[in-house]
Parts: structure tokens; C-alpha cells; sequence
């Protein structure tokens, strides 16, 4: 978790976090607690239907819940952009306005004034995605990988502090998920973005976490740890195969637990 | 797409030899059945001896006087009434209350609340306009994906913001066939409210037709026919068409 000399500060502080929904009362999230620190990149595995979007979502201000959900020490109250989500449904853009404006756009309503330092911020991330000739597309003329990319762009070019991504690269094919794992994971360093991630994927998350969670059926986590092996990871790097093992038991368990009920 | 065009045209061209031909067998007398270059001198005579463009200009100038003030009380009402559930079921009952009555059947009623002028006739075209728009915004807001209210709240959008940033343009495909059918409406209810009475401070195009009947000139009928007939096309094809290429079909929302 970066050199050592990052403060010590959380800038996300979760605490005995709790979440029902009224219809049908269920209770999703069963006291949830964790830290997410400076250039952290969390990534969370769980069943489906485990909670983990629900989780994220409280995080992002959609969701009312109890318990404490802190972002800088101030307490989660609405959605606001300091805590950026990246969706999984590649309908994230607005259709109406250009690839550029997209991003562009979220910078006026966060008050930078100046067109051309907007459009010039919004170049320097589109760049970064690889999509600088994509400029004036309209989203429909984009593929679902490319739609994603630049709701990454944009997420980035508004410097949030936390970047929330709902397996963003879930419905991808296999090669365009991993070119885009890889792609992430070079612009987190880059940039030294906080993020957290949600994944169906144990590979995913190996890969691209410094830090793995697994949440269980019933709302809990069951596992919380350090990365062990070092990027870039493969395979064949040392662990891989022990770590994947390990979790891929955790989440086998809670399947079966689920269909004994 | 140029052979569609190709394709229409020649059936105008086929009614019009048709109707020549029909002309010159004398089935119906002259004053019921004109020939074609009648109604095309008609249509030239209008323009020039009478005063048809004028006519023309002014039912157009109420009607979008009446469009603008339907589509903006359309929207001030929809989103009062948005305030909370019951008020929201109330309008529901009213856009469907109202929207069923024809404009016509409201020619009474304005002109005896406004007398015969332009307020009379703008009554009619706002009430054409704003129960179908009202329609349009209540359901496209309602048809808004989550996911594009929830990215702009998550940048930072709210109240009149997220309306104007994310709920008009995301809905505007409905909007604007509210817009669309409330202008079909206006046109044929302004008319109607000009043939029976002239058309306000002004005389309109409804009343050049009354006019045209009662001096038994059924070649001029004609030709206001065919101009209300271009006007309608001018609008639909010269306005409305390239306004949807400029924006939902530019945008990939319809195809
Ligand atoms: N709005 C809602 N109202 C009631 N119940 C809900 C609502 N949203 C989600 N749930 C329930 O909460 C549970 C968790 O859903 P959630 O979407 O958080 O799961 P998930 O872990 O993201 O699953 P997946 O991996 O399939 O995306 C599910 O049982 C779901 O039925
Ligand atoms: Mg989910």
C-alpha cells in the first residue's frame, strides 16, 4: 500500500454498516466494516446477490443506511463527486452530447470555468484511455469496451477521490477484459487513484487489488486481506495458484451454504 | 430513399393528369369540379390579388404564440402537480379529462369568455397544445433510465440542474412528439376556430376558405386546400424532420 509515507488517514471509514431494504424487508448488508486508504485498490468478490452493488452504492450516496459511511471524515449524506461510480451497463454516457463533452461536461458543473482548460483536461484523459480519435463520436457510435474506457476517463478527469466501480468490465469478452485490466492498472499507478472494485472474477481481482475482499451470503464479510503477489500479475507468478484456490473455496462454500438452505 | 421520392411524386403527378382527364369529360359542372390550371391560377391569384399571404402569416404568428404558451404552462403545471402523489394523480385525471375534447367544441366557450379575437384563438391552440405535452412530459420523465439521473446527481447535478442537464435531453424524444402532436392539433383546431370566425384581430387562412364558399369560387378552395396541405409539409419535413436529425437520431435514441 503505496511507500509508507501516506498518511494513515482513511479517506473511506466504514462502520458497523447496515442496509435493508423495505420490499421485501431483507437484510443485505449485515455490519459491514472497513478502511479504504490513499491509492488503495479494493477489490470486492462475492456470490451474486451477496450485497456487493448494494454495498457500493450506500457508498456512492444512492441508498439510505445505518451505520457510518465516512468519506474524509464526513459522513455519506448524498451522491456527490468526490466518490465517482463507473457502472457496469455500458449506458453510462449521455447519448446527446460527444465523447469529449462527456467528460468535459462533469468539470463545468464542478465549476472549472474556462471552456478550453475544460476540453483540454477532458483530452489529456481521453488520451490516457486511448481514445483521442474517438473525440466528437457520439456514445452510440462506440463499442461497449470503448463506452467504458471513457466512463473511466471522465470518472478520472474529475479527480475524485474514491473511483466506485460495479464490475465495470463484467459483460467484456475475455480479451477486451483483460487489455482493459491492464489498461486500468497502468493509469491507477499513473495517476495514484483510490479504487474500489467490485467483481464476480477471482482473476480479476487478483490481478488488479492490492487489497481482496469476499463478502458472504448473508451480508458479512468473510475475508479481508493483503494482496500477496506482486504485480504485474500473471498465472504463473508466485501464489497465483494457492490465492486463487483460497478464494475460489470461500465463495464455493457460500454457494452450497446458500443451496442448503 | 430517391426512388421513394421518385415514387410519390409520380402518383402526384398521375391524380393530377387524372384529375384534368376527369375535368374534360364534364361529368360535374365547372363550379364543382374546376380544372387543375383553375386552382393553379386560383392559388396564384390568391397570393396576388387577394390577400392570402398575409392571412397566411397571421394564424401562423397566433399559432406559435400558442405553442410557446402551451408547451410552457405544460410545464409549469406538470411539474407543480409533480409536488406530490395525489396532486399527481389529479392531473393525470385532468390531461385525461380535457384531452378529449375537441378544440372546436371550446369555440363557445372562448369566445364568449374572450370575445371573437386573438385571445380567442390562442385559448384554442394552447388548449390543443398543452394536454398532449403534459402527456409527453409526465411520461418521458418518468421513462428517464435510472442509471442517467443517478450519473448526473453523482457529478454533482440537482433540482432545476438535473432537470435541464439530464431529464429534458434524455426525454426529449417524447417531448417532442408531444410537441409535434400538439401542433397537428393547434393547426386544425385554428382553422376550424378562423372559419367560424374569422380569426381574431386579423383575418386567417380559416376564414380565406369561408370566404372562398360563400363566393362560390370552388377553384380557390382548392388552392387553400393545397396550401394548408404545403404548410403542413413545410413544418413537417422543412422543421420537425431536421430537428430530429440534429438531435435523437444524431444521439442514436431512435433509428
Ligand atoms: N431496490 C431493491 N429492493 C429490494 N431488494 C433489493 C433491491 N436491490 C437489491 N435487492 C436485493 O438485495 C440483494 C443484494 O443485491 P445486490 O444487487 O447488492 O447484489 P450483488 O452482490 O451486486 O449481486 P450481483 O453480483 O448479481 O450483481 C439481493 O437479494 C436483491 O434481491
Ligand atoms: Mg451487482
Amino acid at each position: 500500500m503505496g511507500d509508507g509515507t501516506l498518511s494513515t488517514e482513511p479517506i473511506l471509514h466504514i462502520e458497523n454498516l447496515h442496509k435493508e431494504y423495505d420490499n421485501p424487508v431483507t437484510l443485505v448488508l449485515n455490519n459491514v466494516s472497513f478502511d479504504l486508504f490513499r491509492e488503495d485498490f479494493l477489490c470486492i468478490l462475492g456470490p451474486s446477490g451477496c450485497g456487493k452493488s448494494t454495498l457500493i452504492r450506500c457508498i456512492a450516496g444512492f441508498e439510505k443506511y445505518s451505520g457510518t459511511i465516512e468519506v474524509d471524515g464526513k459522513r455519506v449524506e448524498s451522491p456527490g463527486s468526490d466518490r465517482t461510480m463507473v457502472f457496469q451497463d455500458f449506458n453510462q454516457l449521455f447519448p446527446w452530447i460527444t465523447v469529449i463533452n462527456n467528460i468535459a461536461y462533469p468539470l463545468k458543473i464542478n465549476g472549472m470555468k474556462d471552456k478550453a482548460e475544460r476540453l483540454k483536461k477532458a483530452e489529456t484523459y481521453l488520451n490516457k484511455v486511448g481514445l483521442s480519435e474517438y473525440r466528437d463520436y457520439y456514445p452510440h457510435q462506440l463499442s461497449g469496451g470503448m463506452k467504458q474506457r471513457v466512463a473511466i476517463a471522465r470518472a478520472m478527469a474529475l479527480g475524485s477521490r474514491i473511483i466506485l466501480m460495479d464490475e465495470p468490465f463484467a459483460a467484456l469478452d475475455a480479451m477486451s477484459r483483460n487489455q482493459m485490466q491492464d489498461e486500468l492498472l497502468r493509469i491507477k499507478e499513473g495517476e495514484g487513484m483510490t479504487v474500489l472494485f467490485i467483481t464476480h472474477n477471482i482473476q480479476e481481482a487478483i490481478t488488479l487489488g492490492n487489497r481482496i475482499m469476499v463478502m458472504g451470503n448473508s451480508g458479512n464479510i468473510i475475508e479481508h486481506m493483503e494482496n500477496p503477489i506482486e504485480k504485474p500479475v500473471t498465472p504463473a507468478s508466485p501464489g497465483y495458484s494457492e490465492l486463487w484456490k483460497h478464494l475460489n473455496r470461500l465463495l464455493r462454500n457460500e454457494c452450497q451454504l446458500e443451496k442448503g438452505q | 430513399m430517391n426512388k421513394k421520392l421518385c415514387a410519390q411524386i409520380a402518383f402526384l403527378v398521375f391524380i393530377l393528369i387524372l384529375w384534368q382527364i376527369l375535368y374534360s369529360m364534364h361529368i360535374w359542372p365547372e363550379l364543382l369540379f374546376p380544372s387543375v390550371s383553375m386552382i393553379g391560377d386560383a392559388f396564384i391569384r390568391a397570393f396576388t390579388e387577394r390577400e392570402l399571404g398575409v392571412m397566411i402569416l397571421h394564424s401562423l404568428r397566433l399559432l406559435i404564440e400558442g405553442l410557446f404558451i402551451g408547451v410552457v404552462f405544460a410545464f409549469i403545471l406538470s411539474s407543480l402537480f409533480a409536488i406530490n402523489e395525489n396532486l399527481s394523480a389529479i392531473y393525470n385525471m385532468l390531461v385525461c379529462m380535457f384531452d378529449l375534447i375537441p378544440g372546436i367544441a371550446l369555440i363557445p366557450v372562448a369566445i364568449l369568455w374572450l370575445g371573437i379575437g386573438d385571445e380567442a384563438i390562442i385559448f384554442m391552440v394552447v388548449h390543443s397544445v398543452i394536454w398532449p405535452m403534459s402527456r409527453s412530459i409526465i411520461d418521458g420523465f418518468k421513462a428517464v433510465p435510472k442509471i442517467y439521473t443517478e450519473v448526473g446527481k453523482n457529478m454533482g447535478l440537482y433540482g432545476a440542474k438535473l432537470i435541464f442537464g439530464v431529464y429534458l435531453p434524455a426525454s426529449f424524444e417524447r417531448l417532442f412528439s408531444g410537441i409535434k402532436v400538439g401542433w397537428a392539433r393547434a393547426w386544425r383546431g385554428l382553422i376550424s376556430a378562423e372559419m367560424v370566425f374569422g380569426g381574431g384581430s386579423a383575418l386567417g387562412i380559416g376564414y380565406y376558405i369561408t370566404d372562398r364558399r360563400t363566393n362560390l369560387d370552388i377553384s380557390g378552395i382548392f388552392a387553400t386546400i393545397i396550401v394548408i396541405i404545403l404548410i403542413g409539409i413545410v413544418v413537417e419535413y422543412g422543421i420537425f424532420r431536421v430537428i430530429e436529425k440534429n438531435t435523437v437520431v444524431k444521439w442514436g435514441m431512435v433509428h
